[in-house]
């Protein structure tokens, strides 16, 4: 794969949509001149059949490996080409569309032959990107072990079935073995179930009995580490002071949450007022209690409005049993009319058979407990009524428990105050979708009852089966755009593991101070923002370097006019933008070209600084709205590197506004045209970066600070907003102290060392002080030039008494 | 190879091509509106209509759809043609009057005014279903569908509430021919959840 890069280029007319507009003969004859494009033609639709019939045929003639198309979105057209052109060995990556006629032709009104320069600058920079573009080995993931299935949840069960029915060995950790007590518990997660215990008992037999199935009999889950394939794990057992290790492919979690007892303030006592979850107990094992039964379904009152069916249904089921068991028993149950009842119709008939009656009250009007009354009104006629009853039945509390909170820690997880445990927000690839009910099931997850938490696992069992099956037979690939984390360069900081928002980044193994970080790439959803806060360089993004970027930000600048700027825009906005930009014929200012990033989060500051080393007078980087982001944060990430970049540049003495920050939505294609005609306004008066050996010179210091000052990047990284943090960083007290204290000062020294470096480098000779401090024109450098010694950067000499420092080889 | 004529001119075009594509290899212009490359084609708008002759006998096809065949006779701007174009053009401009890129596409043929009823003077969209299409073949997803049946349909996510499954990539603006999908896209796709809280010890 790593062979030399051999880039063809072909151009779209698009019927007439691209051709009078843009001049493709004289582009054509632009791009065949470029060395390193092998092969250039222009074609009538190169997407059709006989236009990719025909590049296939040139690819094979001229041995391109690399092939950037020239036509209309990349983002609807790229996955035809990658279809049609993955036989003959273009992954991922290896083609890259430039969008000709909606980031060029259709938007602006300059002529065709100014069109064809500016499409040659941007096919120039996508070639130049093709150039240092070594594609990675297809990976495939490994699913050796067996999954395990952990939580302890009731749906473990019908996982466990449904992967041994598959013929896959699956481990399933059960802290409670017994059948018996399996099913006497299953009231406190789900009430009313119990004319299901008969099926559920042969259920939990026939996994107990399966021979596909090891149990790890009570035992508790204490660690997890590991990617997708090869996991590792530990439990705790009871009685047992070792702790036992077990390799694992897949984690199925089920989790149950253990309901809780109504507030005080409902009248609840344990006595005469129950929860659900209590007297079903009672009902059951023991005698079924005479007199008046009312079952108030109180949990619109209790704000979990959305579990109030579940608890009607085990009211009803509770209800139905005492009313057929028992002559003296009388059940009502008292329910909010905002709820549409979980009956059919024969159950009501039953009810009503049974003499089992369901009141609805208004919701206005809160029902109250008296000594032996309930009052509630009516609905309608809002008059209030009395109910004699002896014993009040209230609904359970849905909250996580400590337990589950425990658990879903191990694993991981999050989750949002008070609702359910949750992977993650991020849903950028299709694959992400169906992602949860591939791994988790349970009450702790969704609200459901046994039989949904039921199926919810047999459905997890069902989907990892599918995946170890995949990944057996050698089908499964992790996707190309994923973070890889070196392990030499890795000094196990976290900060990646902080930022991370799809839960990719772990720990390899052991303890977290010392053992370098590991990126699962069935989970890393290439964002990229733990690549570009990586303070030691340690992340890339495989086949999306920052190195690509870099070359291609640079080859543009290159090319540039003085006040033309160069844009990054955000593929899930600003590129969209852009693209509806094209497609509904809208006129802006053609002085900003465009390059798209899957997130404005993954541009490192090195990408910014180099455009500017290479000539940009200007970089304009626009992003989605904030909190719009796909990527959890990646705006606000990308504001903070700008925000460095600023202030490095007043530092230097640039202009700040040469950098820009801009926010678009796909929709507002028009807002995005306002965005470039603005900026390329403030570039036009500004007037390109002055060309100077001093200009040129602290341009590279910026570069090189930004790119290799493990401090600034390091106090960088820590700055940034975090996946979980709900306001931004910018809201909080101290900050401003924060930003002009401590990060600026210490951007200051690094800045005035940055710069010796570059003299160093540059000039390759021998200094004195003295020339130092008037080339930099600063009046002390004692400190920088002795930390640079320190560092290695640079050595000392004496000549006559005074001290001579040269760079160290 | 496979050789066939359109417009009386020799075309040859690989086998599995269709009509369509080739006319377009060879410049000759046929108005399409649910056609997109990037994905499979449909023929619902009809729009792309030719006339195949045999002899005395002819029939119109939908050329964004029809494989070329050798020797067939393929005629893009016959009296027959024009005739079930201006039809068309009429019946789209009575459906979505508002869609400006319609009405440009019809008076460039000659149509400019409609003789059936107009319902809604801001309908967009002609439900050719193109961005339900890319929404599935090239996103990977079906956050949108079209919706109900009959003189009812439309185009939406389930339920038409806002989609968990969209993942707001913008494809089915991009890709829609009648600018009708810009108003619909902010009743499907969803905010990002961002209040997330660590678990904590």
């Amino acid at each position: 794969m790593n062979e030399i890069s051999k880039t063809g280029v072909f151009l779209c007319k698009c019927g007439k949509k691209i051709e009078p507009l843009v001049d493709l003969p004289a582009l054509e004859k632009k791009l065949t001149a470029e060395s390193n494009i092998i092969y250039c033609e222009t074609l009538p639709y190169p997407c059709l059949t006989p236009g990719l019939n025909h590049i296939i045929s040139k690819i094979r003639e001229n041995n391109l490996n690399r092939l950037v198309i020239a036509g209309c979105e990349g983002r609807l057209m790229l996955k035809k080409f990658e279809k049609a052109l993955i036989s003959e060995g273009f992954n991922k990556g290896q083609i890259d569309v430039v969008n000709l006629r909606d980031h060029v032709a259709n938007v602006s009104d300059i002529t065709p032959e100014e069109k064809s320069d500016k499409g040659a600058k941007l096919i120039k920079a996508a070639v130049a990107e093709m150039e240092v573009f070594t594609p990675c080995d297809q990976e495939t993931v490994n699913m050796d072990a067996p999954p395990v299935i952990v939580g302890g949840g009731i749906a473990s069960f019908s996982a466990a079935k449904e992967l041994s029915r598959q013929g896959i060995d699956s481990l399933l950790s059960l802290e409670e073995t017994d059948t018996d007590s399996i099913l006497n518990n299953v009231c406190k997660f789900f009430p009313g179930e119990r004319p299901n215990y008969s099926r559920l008992e042969k259920l939990i037999k026939e996994v107990k009995n399966s021979s596909h199935v090891t149990i790890i009999p009570k035992s508790k889950l204490s660690k997890v580490s590991g990617i997708t394939g090869i996991y590792s794990l530990s439990f705790t057992v009871d009685n047992e002071p070792d702790i036992q290790k077990y390799e694992a492919s897949t984690i199925i979690t089920c989790i149950d949450r253990e309901l809780s007892a109504p507030e005080k303030k409902f009248g609840y006592d344990g006595a005469t007022v129950l929860c659900q979850t209590d007297f079903e107990d009672i009902v059951w094992n023991k005698l079924i209690p005479k007199g008046n039964t009312v079952f108030w379904i109180n949990d619109y009152e209790s704000d979990q409005g959305k579990f109030a069916q579940l608890s009607a249904r085990s009211a009803w089921v509770t209800g139905k049993h005492m009313m057929e068991k028992s002559q003296d028993s009388k059940v009502v149950i008292l329910y909010n009319e905002q709820m549409p009842l979980p009956l059919s119709a024969q159950e009501r008939a039953l009810s009503r058979k049974l003499g089992l009656s369901l009141i609805s009250y208004d919701k206005s009007i809160k029902p109250v407990l008296q000594t032996d009354y309930i009052n509630f009104g009516t609905v309608n006629d809002r008059l209030e009524h009395e109910l004699p009853w002896d014993r009040i039945i209230l609904s359970p509390v849905h909250k996580t428990d400590k337990k589950t909170i425990e658990t879903g820690r191990i694993l991981g997880l999050v989750y949002a105050e008070n609702d359910f445990l949750n992977t993650d927000h991020v849903r950028v690839r299709p694959e992400m979708i169906g992602h949860k009910e591939t791994y988790f099931a349970g009450s702790a997850f969704y609200p459901c009852n046994l039989e949904t938490a039921l199926s919810q696992g047999r459905k997890a069992g069902r989907k990892n089966g599918e995946l170890v099956k995949k990944a057996q037979g050698g089908k499964l690939f992790p996707p190309r755009f994923v973070s890889f984390i070196d392990p030499d360069k890795c000094v196990s900081c976290g900060q990646c593991q902080a930022l991370c928002d799809c839960n990719a980044i772990s720990i390899a193994d052991g303890d977290g101070a010392i053992s370098p970080r590991i990126v699962d790439p069935m989970l890393c959803t290439g964002g990229g923002t733990c690549a570009a806060a990586c303070p030691y360089q340690a992340i890339t993004i495989k086949n999306n370097t920052n190195e690509q970027r870099e070359t291609r930000a640079a080859s543009l600048s290159n090319q540039m006019a003085d006040d033309e700027f160069v844009t990054f825009a955000c593929s899930w906005s600003a590129l969209p933008a852009a693209d509806n930009a094209g497609v509904r014929n809208l006129k802006y200012d053609h002085k900003g070209h465009i390059i798209g990033v899957p997130c404005v989060g993954l541009i490192d500051a090195s990408v910014m600084a180099k455009a500017f080393v290479e000539g940009a007078p200007g970089v304009l980087i626009v992003g989605c709205v904030p909190e719009d982001c796909h990527h959890s944060f990646g705006v606000d990430h990308a504001w903070s590197r700008i925000n460095l970049m600023k202030k490095l540049f007043s530092l230097c003495g640039f202009e700040r506004q040469r950098i820009a920050f801009a926010h678009s939505d796909l929709n507002r294609p028009e807002e995005f045209a306002n965005t470039m005609g603005s900026f390329s306004k403030t570039v036009a008066s500004l007037g390109p970066i002055e060309n100077t050996p001093e200009n040129k010179a602290k341009l590279k210091s910026i570069y090189r600070l930004v790119k290799y000052n493990s401090r600034i990047r390091l106090l960088l990284s820590a700055g940034l907003r975090r996946p979980w943090e709900t306001t931004y960083k910018g809201d909080q007290e101290y900050t401003l102290a924060y930003d002009r204290e401590d990060f600026t000062e210490a951007l200051k020294e690094e800045l005035i060392k940055a710069r010796l470096e570059e003299i160093f480098v540059t000039e390759k000779r021998s200094f004195n002080i003295k020339e130092l401090k008037e080339t930099l024109s600063e009046d002390s450098l004692i400190e920088q030039l002795d930390e640079l010694d320190l560092e290695g950067v640079i050595t000392h000499s004496y000549k006559e008494g005074i001290p001579f420092y040269t760079l160290c080889n | 190879m496979i050789k066939f004529n359109i417009n009386d001119t020799e075309v040859e075009v690989e086998p599995g091509c269709t009509v369509l594509e080739a006319a377009r290899q060879y410049g000759i212009e046929i108005p399409t509106l649910c056609y997109h490359e990037s994905v499979a084609p449909s023929g619902a708008c009809r729009l792309c209509m030719v006339e195949l002759k045999d002899g005395n006998w002819s029939k119109l096809v939908a050329s964004c759809i029809y494989p070329a065949a050798e020797g067939i006779n393929i005629y893009t701007e016959t009296e027959r043609v024009h005739n079930v174009r201006k039809w068309l053009f009429e019946m789209l401009l009575s459906k979505c009057p508002g869609s400006n890129e319609i009405k440009e596409m019809a008076s460039k043929y000659g149509v400019t005014s409609t003789q059936f009823p107009i319902e809604n003077t801001d309908e967009k969209c002609m439900l050719c279903g193109l961005c339900t299409r890319v929404c599935e073949e090239v996103v990977g997803l079906s956050a949108i569908s079209i919706v109900d049946r009959g003189v009812h349909k439309k185009i939406g996510s389930p339920f038409l509430v806002p989609s968990d499954v969209c993942v707001a990539c913008g494809c089915c603006v991009t890709i829609c021919p009648t600018g009708a999908m810009s108003a619909r896209i902010d009743a499907v796709r969803r905010t990002p959840d961002v209040t997330l809280t660590p678990l904590a010890l």
